[in-house]
C-alpha cells in the first residue's frame, strides 16, 4: 500500500483526490480576531512543549483584583436617595398636593403625589430620608393623615395671625414624624414660604463638623461654618424662586459687597466660603424675620440631640451646651418664642425614637405639655432625678406637642390600596387583610406596617 | 385454670358445702328392711342406738371444729389464692345477680380497669394472662348492670378490679366567658408562660401593656403571637390583652400562640379543629437539653488531648 501511495506522489493522479474540507473565507459569525482563532504554534521539538507547571494548592491572596471603592463612595451609596422605581406600577388617579388642599379636612386619609418641582426642592433640603422606602414606588406619594391636616391648619392660621407655630412632633418609632415634617415642608414650599431644614440634629452636636467661637459673645457662642455654608446652599437651591423676589432691607456690607437692590438670593450666593457662612446665615435669618417677608418654616429632626451638652469644648476645655451653638440657638430661640416671627410661619422639631438617648428633661417637658393640652393632670418631675436641664424646659415650654402615632384603619386602607396599585401587595386587599396588617404594625404604625407588608421576603 | 378448677372441685356438689367437713355418722336407715339379707345372726329387732340419744357426738378435741385443719380459703392449695378468691367472689356475685338488666357496653361509663401487670404486682402472684382475661370478662359483665339497680356488694367487689386513680376523671376544666366577655387562656413554650385574655373587639393587641410592634421586634414573632387569630381569620373580631413572662422572644411569642388559641376556643369551640391544623393546640414539648457531666454542654465533649 505504501508503495502505491508513494508512486501516487510521483505520477499524475489517475483518479480524483480525496475531498478535503475547504475553508471558505465566508462571512464569519465570530467577532473575535483572526489571531485568536489561529491555531497554536506547531510543536517542533521538546522545547516547544508547554512547561510542566507545579500545582499549588495554596490560595493566592488576591486572585481577581477587586476595585476598592474610593473614599466616600460607600457612604454615598449608603446615603443615596432613590425616589423612583421603574419596576413599580405607576398609580393613576391620585391627586397632587396643592397649596390649599393640604389643610382641608376632607382630604384626610387620602394619598397624594408630591409635585415634581416640590420633590426637587425637598431633595435639596434633604427632607427625604434613607430609612423611608421611596425606592419601592414609581413616584413619591404621601398619605395625608388626620394629624397632618391638623398641623397644616395651624400653619394656615399662623400666616393670618402673624404668629409662628411652635410645634414638637413626637410619637413612637417609625410612626411617621419625619414624614409629617416632610409634608409640612411640602406645604410651605407650595405656599412660597422659605424653608430651613436641619435633617439631623445630631450632625450639629456630635462634634463632627467644624466649629469656631463667635467673637464678642458672653458666654461664648460657637458657629459651625461648614455646616452653615451647606445649609445656605441647600436653602438657596430649595427656595431660590422666593429669595430672588426679596430685596435686601438692611446693610450687610460688613462682609459682602452687594450692591443696592440685591436680593436675598444674592446674599445667599455671596457666601462662597465657610468663613462668612454664619454671618450670612444670620443675615438671611434677620432679613426673613423682618415684617412683610414671606413666612419661614424652620424644621429640625432629632430634637434630643440639640437639647443636650454637645461634644464640643470651649477654649478652657469645658463642655459646650448645644444651645451655645449659634445655629442651634437660632432654632431654639425661635421655638421658645424668644425671637418672634412677625410674618407667621412655623418652627417644627421632631423627636427621634431610634436615634436618641434617654433624655429625662425633654421627656418630662413633652409629657407635661401633652398632659396640659389634653387637660390631664400634669406629671411632676422625678425628685430623685438630678439631670434635669432648665434650658431644655425654657426651650420647649411654649411649644405645641403633636403626637404622631398609628394611623386609623381607614387611613391604613387607603395607604394599602396605594401599595396594591403600585403592585407591591400580592394577596387580596380587603378589610380583613388591612386589619391584620394594622394589628401586626402595632395599631397602625406606618413604618411597621410597611415592614410587615412590603419588606418581608414572602415568596 | 386447672388449679383453679381443682380448688373449686369441692364446690361442684353443693350439698357438700353445707355439711360439716369431718366424717359424720351415716344416719341409720330405718330398720324396716325388706328382703335384705342380713349377716347378723341376731334378730333384727329395733336396737338401742350405739350412743345414747341424750349425749351428742363428742369431738375428741375441745374447741376444734374440724377434724383436720381446713384452709381458710378454698383456694389455699392453688398457686394464686388471692386471685382465686377474687374470682370466686365475683363469679358467685354473677350467679346471684345474673338476672338484673344490663346496659349495652357502649353506654356504660368508662371504667379504669386494672391492667395485668398491676394486678400481678398488687397481689404478688404470678397471674396468668389467660386467667386474668377470663376474670376480667366476668368483672366486665357485672359492670354492665343497669346503674340504678347496681347492688352495693357488686360495687365493692368490682373495686378490686379498678385502678386506684381514675384517669377518665381527669378532664380539663372548661373555660367560660366571664361577665365582662373575657376568656382567658394559658400557653407555654420553652421557658415562657403566657396568659391571654381575649374579648370581642376590633383587632387591638396589647402584650404586657405594649403594642405588638413594641413587644416583638421581629415581624415573624409578631405574626406567631397572633397566629391563632390570623389562621382562623378572626384577627379583626377580637382584642387580646396578654401577659407573658420568662424565656426569650421566640418562646414568648409561641407561648402566646397557645394562650390566644385556648382563649379563642372558649369563645368559639368549633374552631378547635381549625386551630389544631394551624398548630395552635399542641404544646411544643421541646426544651433545652440538660447538661451532662463529662460533657461541656449537653452533647459536646471536651477536646481530645493527647496526653
Amino acid at each position: 500500500m505504501a508503495s502505491v501511495n508513494s508512486l501516487r506522489c510521483l505520477v499524475r493522479p489517475a483518479m480524483a483526490p480525496r475531498i478535503q474540507p475547504i475553508m471558505l473565507a465566508a462571512a464569519s459569525f465570530s467577532t473575535s480576531t483572526v489571531l485568536a482563532a489561529a491555531a497554536p504554534p506547531a510543536i517542533k521539538s521538546r522545547r516547544d512543549l508547554p512547561a510542566k507547571q507545579k500545582k499549588t494548592y495554596k490560595k493566592r491572596a488576591n486572585l481577581a483584583p477587586v476595585r476598592k471603592p474610593n473614599p466616600g463612595e460607600r457612604k454615598a451609596f449608603r446615603k443615596r436617595i432613590q425616589l423612583s422605581n421603574n419596576s413599580a406600577l405607576s398609580v393613576e388617579g391620585l391627586g397632587a398636593l396643592e397649596a390649599n388642599s393640604m389643610a382641608q379636612d376632607e382630604n384626610a386619609g387620602k394619598v397624594f403625589s408630591i409635585p415634581d418641582h416640590v420633590v426637587d426642592q425637598l431633595r435639596a433640603l434633604e427632607a427625604f430620608k434613607t430609612t423611608q422606602s421611596w425606592n419601592l414606588f414609581r413616584r413619591p406619594h404621601v398619605l395625608l393623615r388626620k394629624e397632618t391636616v391638623e398641623l397644616m391648619k395651624k400653619l394656615e392660621t399662623s400666616v393670618d395671625k402673624k404668629e409662628a407655630v411652635k410645634c414638637v412632633l413626637t410619637g413612637s418609632k417609625l410612626s411617621g414624624k419625619s414624614m409629617t415634617m416632610l409634608q409640612a415642608m411640602a406645604y410651605a414650599l407650595l405656599n412660597n414660604w422659605v424653608v430651613f431644614h436641619v435633617p439631623e440634629g445630631q450632625d450639629l452636636t456630635n462634634g463632627n463638623t467644624e466649629y469656631s467661637p463667635i467673637p464678642d459673645t458672653e458666654p461664648m457662642q460657637f458657629a459651625q461654618p461648614v455646616y452653615c455654608l451647606k445649609l445656605i446652599q441647600n436653602l438657596y437651591r430649595a427656595n431660590r424662586a422666593v429669595l430672588e423676589k426679596l430685596q435686601l432691607q438692611k446693610d450687610w456690607s460688613r462682609f459682602t459687597n452687594l450692591k443696592q437692590g440685591a436680593t436675598l438670593a444674592d446674599l445667599a450666593l455671596s457666601a462662597k466660603e465657610a468663613e462668612y457662612a454664619w454671618p450670612t446665615l444670620q443675615a438671611l435669618w434677620t432679613e426673613l424675620t423682618l415684617p412683610g417677608r414671606p413666612p419661614v418654616l424652620f424644621a429640625l429632626d432629632g430634637l434630643a440631640h440639640i437639647n443636650k451638652v454637645s461634644e464640643y469644648r470651649d477654649p478652657s476645655f469645658k463642655e459646650v451646651h448645644a444651645h451655645e451653638l449659634s445655629l442651634v440657638r437660632t432654632f431654639v430661640d425661635a421655638l421658645s418664642g424668644k425671637t418672634p416671627l412677625p410674618n407667621g410661619g412655623a418652627i417644627i422639631g421632631a423627636t427621634s425614637e431610634n436615634n436618641s438617648q434617654h433624655h429625662p428633661s425633654q421627656e418630662l417637658v413633652l409629657t407635661q405639655l401633652e398632659a396640659g393640652q389634653a387637660g390631664r393632670r400634669v406629671p411632676k418631675p422625678n425628685p430623685y432625678e438630678r439631670k434635669y436641664d432648665e434650658r431644655v424646659y425654657e426651650a420647649l415650654k411654649n411649644s405645641w406637642v403633636l403626637r404622631v402615632d398609628g394611623v386609623s384603619k381607614e387611613e391604613a386602607r387607603s395607604l394599602m390600596e396605594y401599595w396594591g396599585a403600585s403592585g407591591l401587595v400580592r394577596n387580596v386587599l380587603n378589610s380583613r387583610t388591612v386589619s391584620e396588617k394594622w394589628t401586626v404594625g402595632g395599631h397602625g404604625i406606618v413604618g411597621e406596617m410597611e415592614r410587615a407588608t412590603l419588606l418581608q421576603m414572602r415568596m | 385454670m386447672t388449679t383453679l378448677t381443682n380448688g373449686l372441685r369441692q364446690l361442684r356438689c353443693s350439698s357438700q358445702l353445707a355439711r360439716a367437713q369431718w366424717r359424720q355418722p351415716v344416719l341409720a336407715r330405718s330398720s324396716f328392711q325388706f328382703g335384705i339379707r342380713s349377716l347378723t345372726t341376731e334378730s333384727s329387732t329395733p336396737e338401742q342406738p350405739a350412743f345414747p340419744e341424750s349425749s351428742p357426738v363428742s369431738v375428741p378435741f375441745q374447741g376444734v371444729k374440724h377434724a383436720r385443719a381446713v384452709p381458710v380459703t378454698p383456694s389455699y392449695f392453688s398457686r394464686e389464692p388471692q386471685f382465686n378468691d377474687l374470682y370466686i367472689r365475683i363469679s358467685r356475685l354473677l350467679t346471684k345477680y345474673h338476672h338484673l338488666p344490663t346496659l349495652p357496653a357502649s353506654e356504660t361509663p368508662q371504667t379504669p380497669w386494672v391492667k395485668l401487670d398491676e394486678m400481678r404486682s398488687k397481689l404478688g402472684e404470678p397471674v396468668k394472662a389467660s386467667h386474668f382475661a377470663k376474670v376480667m370478662r366476668v368483672a366486665k359483665r357485672l359492670n354492665l348492670i343497669e346503674p340504678s339497680l347496681f347492688p352495693q356488694e357488686v360495687k365493692v367487689a368490682l373495686d378490686d378490679f379498678k385502678r386506684d386513680i381514675n384517669p377518665f376523671s381527669n378532664v380539663p376544666s372548661v373555660g367560660v366567658v366571664d361577665k365582662h366577655g373575657r376568656a382567658v387562656g394559658v400557653g407555654k413554650r420553652k421557658e415562657s408562660t403566657a396568659r391571654a385574655w381575649v374579648v370581642e373587639g376590633n383587632g387591638e393587641v396589647q402584650i404586657n401593656g405594649k403594642t405588638l410592634s413594641q413587644a416583638f421586634g421581629r415581624v415573624h414573632d409578631r405574626e406567631s403571637a397572633i397566629w391563632a387569630l390570623q389562621a382562623t381569620e378572626r384577627l379583626d373580631k377580637y382584642n387580646v390583652w396578654a401577659l407573658v413572662e420568662g424565656g426569650g422572644t421566640t418562646g414568648q411569642a409561641e407561648a402566646l400562640t397557645l394562650a390566644v388559641a385556648k382563649a379563642l376556643i372558649i369563645h368559639e369551640p368549633a374552631l378547635k379543629t381549625a386551630l389544631r391544623k394551624a398548630g395552635c393546640i399542641t404544646r411544643d414539648p421541646r426544651t433545652v437539653e440538660r447538661k451532662k457531666h463529662g460533657h461541656v454542654k449537653a452533647r459536646k465533649m471536651p477536646a481530645w488531648v493527647k496526653r
